[in-house]
């Protein structure tokens, strides 16, 4: 018996002791949470959006660091689960006592973790969590504590509007979108505004519902208006059925769509009737802007990076280092305030600024690809202009 | 316009048609509305998949044959499987029904379990699918899926009226029960009519997969089929085409109606199913319905 009281006292005394040695070397470093789904579905994207992390932190404290401080990752797998998701932002917050948070990649999970981050008063910057919810609440006001560093899904609209009007010279547009789907409803939404503002002229705007697969009579009505674009802002299987019928009619517009086409099986779907399309991504291979980046994650990594979400994450990381040494501290009401006032930054993607009553950034940089032969090529990155 | 809308009308119509034949053919004998027909319709789609697309690459024809053989002999074991049993104990037909949306909801989460979610598509049946005529466009797909419908479905009446097995499917829909008294083999009977039924099921899957896509919940759209059958009175073969196209027809008219500044095409399940309830409260049996009794 006495002999197991002193050997647990000695433990306890060699724990603490090792607690009060490490707390100085701990305190070196400044924490920064990475919520990722590292196994599970989305584990493709996730692995390599860890990589990236990994690389930005590696960048930045070779440069020295912020605030004479060294930068370290606490990355946990929150499976992309919405429950492991608020269980890792506890841990990261509650044990690791980060200063912010990366990630996580999805809207619903980013929602979900949305009470602990926030009353905790530490900023999350979600990686590719495009719905406008996300840090905007129902009544307009910003989440305090919510960031992203992607674009918003509507804001996708306005890029296919002004890129139609102004590259493709199209004069006037046609809209085939989902009722059914909040995603497909405010791309269209926001195309018909920035169309129409730039000069452009909607011929016909027509929608169908979730689930439907005709939409002949529908097109059938698009091509009487015979219009230069038609923009078809859906996932891969309502866009390859769409190509497919438009063309049957005899539809010659070009074709527009969002980042829901961006899905390999387009053209095993859509066949040769979607050739020749346009649509807007978040992120691609062959931007210049990230080809160096590129290069260095083939050179430690060997195998090219999941796009969008590593150079999202890489960006999210800059910026959150910008910001720590702008506030001059990682107090987490100081370092929201700086956040919300970056400007101009240098990032991956181009130049970042955000919107301090959105949280969002403001004219993010988009790429354009086509459909072409049977791949996703890329045609320019393109810049909106108010 | 309003050319190319019927034509659109008519395509979606008879593939409706096709699908309502398969309900109608089921609930005339047996009383029930099948509603695992539209699994057998996604099965069919997904047996033709294998054949064109991921094992043996057989044309066209061959793959539509061997689908229909394929979605029949499913529908006779889903029969055999999980209705015989609660038909031989004479259970009311709201048990089987619900049998049947339990087949139905266990074979698209198999699919979802075993192939996955992706989509597939059918390679071209025709290389230039479509011609004009008049301003409006056809597409030749159609016209096949058009004709080899009317001459399955004409098949289908000869079997019916001229073959001693159509003669009891008959019989046995006014009552089965006396049909069994006189010596008719139920279970033959009945697996007869679940192969037909299910072989026109995997034709309708087919056409289906090649117009459009092969993917689990593509079932989803024989909620439409039946309305068509219920339109035109469940249980009566005539009824079921015609209230699969009239629905087809009625639905592409809808699609391009404005009214004001409202595209109704946003409504149109709302008309397709806001006319099944009006229906079904006017005149519940249908247009060629012969039932007044309960329908489930």
């Amino acid at each position: 018996m006495k002999v197991t009281s002193i050997v647990w006292l000695s433990c306890l005394v060699a724990v603490l002791g090792i607690a009060f040695l490490g707390a100085p070397a701990y305190a070196q470093t400044i924490k920064i949470g990475h919520e990722v789904a590292l196994t599970g579905p989305n584990a493709t994207w996730g692995q390599s959006e860890a990589n990236a992390v990994k690389m930005a932190v590696d960048k930045v404290n070779a440069q020295g660091g912020v605030l004479g401080r060294k930068l370290e990752i606490v990355a946990y797998d929150n499976r992309a689960d919405r429950l492991e998701a608020v269980n890792v932002a506890k841990r990261l917050v509650e044990q690791d006592k980060v200063v912010a948070i990366i990630g996580p990649a999805q809207s619903g999970v980013t929602n979900a973790i949305r009470e602990v981050n926030n009353s905790a008063k530490v900023p999350v910057i979600a990686t590719t969590a495009t719905n406008p919810k996300v840090t905007v609440n129902d009544n307009g006001s910003v989440v305090p504590y919510t960031f992203r560093v992607c674009f918003i899904d509507p804001f996708q609209g306005t890029v296919a509007a002004q890129f139609a009007f102004k590259d493709l010279k199209a004069k006037t547009a046609a809209i085939l979108y989902d009722v059914g789907d909040e995603y497909s409803q405010f791309l269209g939404k926001y195309f018909v505004e920035a169309f129409e503002k730039a000069g452009g002229k909607i011929t016909t705007n027509e929608a169908f519902r979730s689930g439907e697969l005709d939409f002949r009579a529908q097109l059938g009505k698009i091509k009487y208006g015979n219009p230069d674009v038609l923009f078809v802002p859906t996932m891969q299987k309502e866009a390859a059925l769409a190509a497919k019928q438009a063309r049957d009619l005899g539809i010659k517009a070009t074709l527009l769509g969002g980042d829901g086409w961006g899905s390999p099986d387009l053209f095993d779907l859509a066949g040769p009737a979607i050739e020749g399309s346009y649509f807007v991504n978040i992120a691609a291979l062959e931007d210049p802007a990230i080809q160096d980046f590129i290069k260095d994650y083939r050179a430690k990594h060997k195998e090219d990076p999941v796009l969008p979400n590593p150079v999202l994450a890489y960006d999210a990381v800059l910026w959150l280092a910008d910001a720590i040494k702008r506030a001059g501290t990682t107090d987490g009401e100081k370092l929201k305030a700086a956040m919300e006032q970056t400007r101009d930054l240098q990032v991956l993607t181009g130049k970042l600024t955000v919107d301090p009553k959105t949280h969002n950034p403001l004219n993010k940089p988009a790429v354009i690809q086509q459909t072409k032969g049977g791949k996703f090529v890329y045609v320019k990155t393109f810049v909106t202009t108010d | 316009m309003v050319l190319q809308t019927i034509i659109t009308g008519l395509s979606i119509g008879s593939i409706y048609a096709l699908m309502a034949v398969g309900y109608s053919l089921v609930f005339s004998v047996l009383n029930f509305s099948n509603f695992a027909h539209g699994a057998i319709i996604t099965l069919g789609a997904y047996i033709a998949w294998a054949i064109m697309v991921h094992f043996f690459k057989l044309p066209f024809l061959p793959a539509l044959l061997l689908s229909i053989a394929g979605a029949g002999i499913l529908a006779f074991l889903n029969e055999r499987i999980a209705y015989r049993t609660l038909r031989r104990r004479r259970a009311p037909s709201l048990y089987l029904m619900i049998s049947a949306m339990g087949v139905a909801i266990a074979l698209q989460n198999l699919l979802y379990a075993t192939i996955g979610a992706k989509l597939y598509a059918l390679p071209p049946v025709f290389t230039q699918d479509s011609f004009e005529v008049g301003g409006a466009t056809i597409s030749r797909m159609d016209l096949f899926a058009f004709a080899f419908s009317v001459v399955a479905i004409g098949l289908l009446h000869f079997v019916l009226t001229h073959t001693k097995v159509g003669t009891a499917i008959r019989a046995a829909s006014h009552d089965m029960e006396m049909v069994s008294v006189l010596g008719v083999n139920l279970d033959v009977l009945v697996a007869v009519l679940f192969l037909i039924a299910g072989g026109l099921g995997g034709m309708a899957g087919v056409f289906m997969g090649v117009r459009y896509m092969v993917y689990p919940s593509m079932g989803w759209i024989t909620n439409k089929a039946y309305i068509g059958a219920v339109i035109g009175g469940l249980g009566s073969l005539p009824g079921a085409i015609v209230g699969g196209i009239l629905l087809g027809l009625l639905e592409a008219l809808v699609s391009v109606t404005t009214i004001g500044s409202v595209q109704l095409s946003t409504y149109r399940d709302v008309f397709s199913f806001g006319i099944l309830a009006i229906l079904l409260i006017v005149r519940p049996t249908g247009l060629f319905g012969r039932f007044v009794e309960e329908k489930l």
